[in-house]
């Protein structure tokens, strides 16, 4: 599959993943993109990590949590059948759903939740965001209940860290690690700490860190042990939906240069794992300076003497209203000077991006996007068409 | 409400002073851009900085134009005053582990076992507690009897995941009852809160979004037990022509009776940097009004390639507290 311009990719896809700098914009455009997508008559779901209580609010809810809420398609034109669904990631609030899926036991259940490594590793620790992520993308592909998935990620940094997560996952609970603190995996429950292989790892971790915290930890790979063989399947089936032939990475950035360096980053970074980058989003990336707001101006040359002699025939142009008119030139240069320093800076990147990838540019807005129908905008100038690299 | 005279906070000018300043803020801010332009400042006072960047990115490769920097300490500037260095797991993992454990054959087999190593860069909380003991460990380093680096600032990661990074000695105290761990644990608070020591900064924008959510985090900070040095409000656009922001409802009145398309279109641009320059300077005076730490207004420089001679501007720019009298325009 590869799709000609953006509205291709949301018509065909059932998995897109935006990733790009923190700032750029990222959690409005995965949104616009949604509402694209349904307002083209697809069941659509955004996911967002983004705990932004604007993009709520823009959406026309009063709030975002771990489950599905459907968003009201009023005042935008939408076909039939298309629907917007949006959920943000709390990462304690996920992590309890996750351990209610599947842990059956009410006991078991019980067990987890209750313990204090589990309490403070659900809600606190950097790994934990990128698992509890994946998981949740599981849940909503598995779900089946929309076609397609638009997946926010958190920013750049940190955001690799969704495609590694399965592999350091398999490492937490690796065998060997887990034998010394749980003695018999298979039997579950009645297993004991300090088993034979791990008598003087646990030892010594019990001299760095406390008898307490070690017999903390038996408890919580004995809760998870049989867990352990769930979380391996479905973060394995998740990398295989990341890198299947219906999902598509969508870089989102800016035209400024920390952003783009950001963005190649991350684009060498994904590249390196064997997933190539589908489309490229440069939002707010240039100031509209004449009656087309899609056409980038990089040249504005003077206009004051053209002004000086229209308004003649009106009032008399005095040195205030001359000076006030070379004032507006100015502003005009350096608008024209930025556009064109970041359309060379775009080009820079998209030179690294594969030649069937996407490029698609959005403008500076007067105001951050308010509501339904400024999203519908932005959707529709992205899906408008892709431009010629500078 | 202006609660400035309660603040604990040094003053700006004597910001640099402190060993350790950390800067936290929402991606995309230019965190990296404010913490490298206060390194060269740092440099031109003839300290001796030293940048630190906690993994992932080294965002001050192309800032500097500096080749690969790694674990170690490396000059990035050409007369070797400013310094950085971008940590790395494994290699802070082994410093720390050899600094806490201090047979050096235990050690080794903690450092040379896998299935530990897996373990421990999975497990929660070891990456946190090993990045905060590096900097307690670069902030203790002595040549010839003299701290090594001073201030050294840190470029932490954007702001969800920098408040893991900073809640955690908390975090860990209340799981660790005992034992030598826990020693650690005591230590890092006591650095991480000594106002003589270390400070910790905000980087934000002028802008809507970025500034609710810095009121929003120096709420939060203001409770917890680090102590606030001050905040940087990066990207401030440049003034407008006076005679300009003057002129422009007459001629936008003109331009419309007349029917001058061109020079309406024109007008429009200047109607929007004027409204741009307006919301600037309110959210500038709501910053002043609720944050009780100093406020530095930086300017907007080549955003698409910031040099050398741009980050000595802002470095000296950066260290200019907004006078009182400012509040109120």
């Amino acid at each position: 599959m590869s799709a000609t311009d953006l509205a291709g990719l949301l018509r065909d896809r059932s998995l897109l993943v935006c990733v790009g700098p923190g700032g750029v914009g990222k959690t409005t455009v995965a949104a616009a993109l949604g509402l694209q997508a349904a307002r083209m008559g697809r069941k659509t779901l955004v996911l967002t990590i983004d705990p932004a209580r604007r993009l709520a609010a823009m959406l026309g809810l009063d709030g975002l949590d771990d489950a599905a809420r459907s968003v009201p398609l009023d005042g935008v034109d939408a076909r039939a059948g298309g629907r917007l669904d949006a959920a943000m990631l709390d990462t304690g609030a996920s992590y309890d759903a996750l351990i209610h899926r599947i842990a059956a036991d009410p006991d078991h259940r019980a067990r987890i939740l209750g313990n204090r490594l589990y309490r403070v590793m659900s809600r606190s620790f950097g790994a934990a965001h990128a698992y509890v992520a994946m998981e949740r993308l599981h849940d909503a592909l598995q779900a089946g209940d929309h076609d397609l998935v638009v997946l926010d990620t958190p920013p750049t940094r940190n955001a690799l860290d969704i495609l590694d997560a399965p592999g350091r996952l398999a490492a937490f609970l690796d065998d060997g690690v887990v034998r010394w603190f749980v003695r018999d995996p298979a039997g579950g429950l009645r297993g004991r700490l300090f088993a034979r292989g791990g008598a003087a790892a646990t030892r010594l971790l019990g001299k760095l860190a406390g008898a307490g915290l070690v017999a903390e930890m038996g408890e919580f790979f004995e809760a998870f042990m049989s867990l352990r063989a769930g979380f391996q399947a479905r973060a394995e089936q998740v990398q295989r939906a990341l890198r299947a032939d219906d999902s598509a990475f969508v870089l989102v950035s800016s035209a400024l240069g920390p952003n783009l360096a950001d963005a190649r980053f991350l684009h060498d970074g994904l590249v390196g794992r064997g997933i190539s980058v589908r489309a490229a989003v440069f939002n707010r990336a240039y100031t509209i300076l004449g009656a087309d707001r899609r056409e980038v101006v990089t040249e504005a040359p003077p206009r004051a003497a053209m002004h000086a002699a229209d308004l003649a025939a009106h009032i008399d142009v005095d040195a205030t209203t001359r000076r006030a008119l070379a004032g507006l030139d100015a502003l005009r240069a350096a608008a024209a000077a930025d556009n064109l320093a970041g359309q060379r800076a775009i080009a820079e990147l998209t030179r690294l991006l594969d030649r069937t990838c996407l490029k698609v540019q959005a403008p500076i807005f007067e105001r951050e996007l308010q509501d339904l129908p400024a999203l519908a905008r932005l959707g529709d100038d992205l899906c408008a068409a892709p431009f010629a690299p500078y | 409400m202006n609660r400035r005279s309660a603040a604990s906070a040094p003053g700006l000018g004597r910001l640099l002073e402190r060993r350790l300043l950390l800067f936290i803020g929402k991606g995309g801010v230019g965190k990296s851009t404010v913490v490298a332009a206060l390194a060269v400042e740092a440099a031109r006072r003839g300290m001796r900085p030293l940048i630190v960047e906690l993994g992932h990115r080294a965002s001050m490769q192309p800032i500097f134009a500096a080749p690969r920097i790694g674990h170690e300490p490396t000059p990035v500037t050409a007369d070797a005053t400013v310094w950085a260095c971008n940590l790395e797991l494994e290699r802070a993992l082994a410093d720390h582990v050899a600094g806490q454990v201090k047979v050096r054959a235990i050690a080794r087999a903690i450092t040379g076992n896998r299935a530990l190593q897996g373990l421990l860069r999975a497990a929660p909380a070891v990456r946190e507690v090993v990045m905060l003991d590096a900097l307690r460990m670069l902030e203790r380093h002595e040549t010839r009897g003299r701290p090594t680096w001073g201030p050294i600032l840190v470029d932490l990661d954007a702001t969800g995941h920098a408040l893991m990074l900073l809640d955690m000695p908390q975090l860990l105290a209340s799981i660790l009852a005992d034992g030598p761990l826990r020693g650690l644990v005591d230590v890092l608070t006591g650095l991480f809160t000594d106002p003589a020591r270390t400070l910790l900064n905000l980087v934000t924008l002028p802008a809507e979004i970025p500034v609710q959510e810095t009121l929003e985090l120096h709420a939060r900070l203001a409770r917890g037990a680090i102590p606030l040095g001050a905040l940087f409000v990066n990207q401030c656009p440049p003034p407008i022509d006076p005679e300009l922001r003057r002129a422009l409802p007459g001629l936008l009145r003109v331009a419309g009776q007349a029917g001058l398309g061109a020079l309406a279109g024109d007008l429009e641009l200047a109607r929007l940097a004027i409204a741009r320059d307006e919301q600037v300077r309110g959210l500038i005076a709501r910053l002043h009004r609720e944050v009780d730490v100093p406020l530095a207004l930086l300017p907007r420089l080549d955003l698409h390639a910031p040099g050398l001679a741009a980050l000595r501007v802002l470095g000296h720019a950066a260290l200019v507290e907004l006078a009182p009298a400012e509040e109120d325009a």
